[in-house]
């Protein structure tokens, strides 16, 4: 892919099977500190590593609040079990954007952790 | 010790970068309205000493469907002086068997967090 890496990555594991989680839908969210709205950013699909490159670019990677919503169920859907968490949303706070951010997500049927790592 | 908590779901947040219990958290419960598409907030309360937070919901009230359970921890850690990389959590989940007890813990430092479906 053409141009710099995107400064916020994600993972997303699933730890049930020790597998990474391919195809499962995802979409980066940014909220507008004057109005509290959120705006899309970007929807993606992870790939077979469970990444998701070029989710955003340095240029509109600003300070504020920013929400990744994983489309957990309907992964769990796609390989015939059920999930009870619909959906899982991480809102994280980036006070530097200058820095690399790596919001990891490990997923089971029943459970999922998140944390930030770079 | 306090009674048993009569709720069917219960929640406990753990400071895991502390070892402590998380005391003083907001903690908001809200089931979808599958037609309008809206949350409603069923109830709000703020955990204990133990970090619990009892009487979410009754029994009577706990129908199957889409719920959300919503906790300011960035309220938290700020009120400790320190910040978090999260403003709050939301776990949403699905209920479909409403005899049973859903036990929803969330173990959190100011960067990281965990839930699972206990009993």
């Amino acid at each position: 892919m053409a141009g710099s890496p995107s400064p916020l990555t994600t993972h997303v594991l699933n730890t049930a099977m020790g597998v990474p989680c391919s195809n499962m839908a995802l979409s980066l969210y940014q909220q507008d500190p004057s109005t509290n709205a959120w705006s899309l950013i970007t929807t993606g699909t992870t790939n077979a590593d469970g990444r998701c490159p070029g989710l955003i670019t340095k240029q509109i990677f600003t300070s504020g609040v920013y929400r990744m919503r994983f489309e957990t169920a309907q992964y769990w859907e796609s390989i015939g079990e059920t999930c009870f968490y619909p959906h899982v949303e991480i809102a994280f706070t980036i006070n530097d954007p200058g820095q690399k951010f790596h919001v990891p997500l490990l997923l089971s049927r029943f459970s999922y952790s998140t944390y930030r790592g770079s | 010790m306090t009674s048993a908590d009569s709720s069917p779901l219960t929640t406990h947040v753990l400071n895991t970068g502390d070892g402590v219990p998380a005391a003083k958290v907001d903690v908001s419960l809200h089931r979808l309205d599958s037609k309008l598409m809206i949350w409603n907030m069923l109830s709000v309360g703020t955990t204990n000493e133990d970090g619990r937070c009892l009487g979410l919901v009754s029994r009577e009230a706990f129908s199957p469907g889409m719920y959300k359970l919503r906790f300011e921890t960035g309220s938290y850690w700020e009120n400790m002086g320190q910040n978090s990389f999260y403003p709050y959590v939301e776990v949403v989940f699905t209920i479909t068997e409403t005899e049973q007890r859903f036990h929803l813990p969330l173990l959190m430092s100011r960067f990281s967090y965990s839930t699972y479906r206990g009993s």
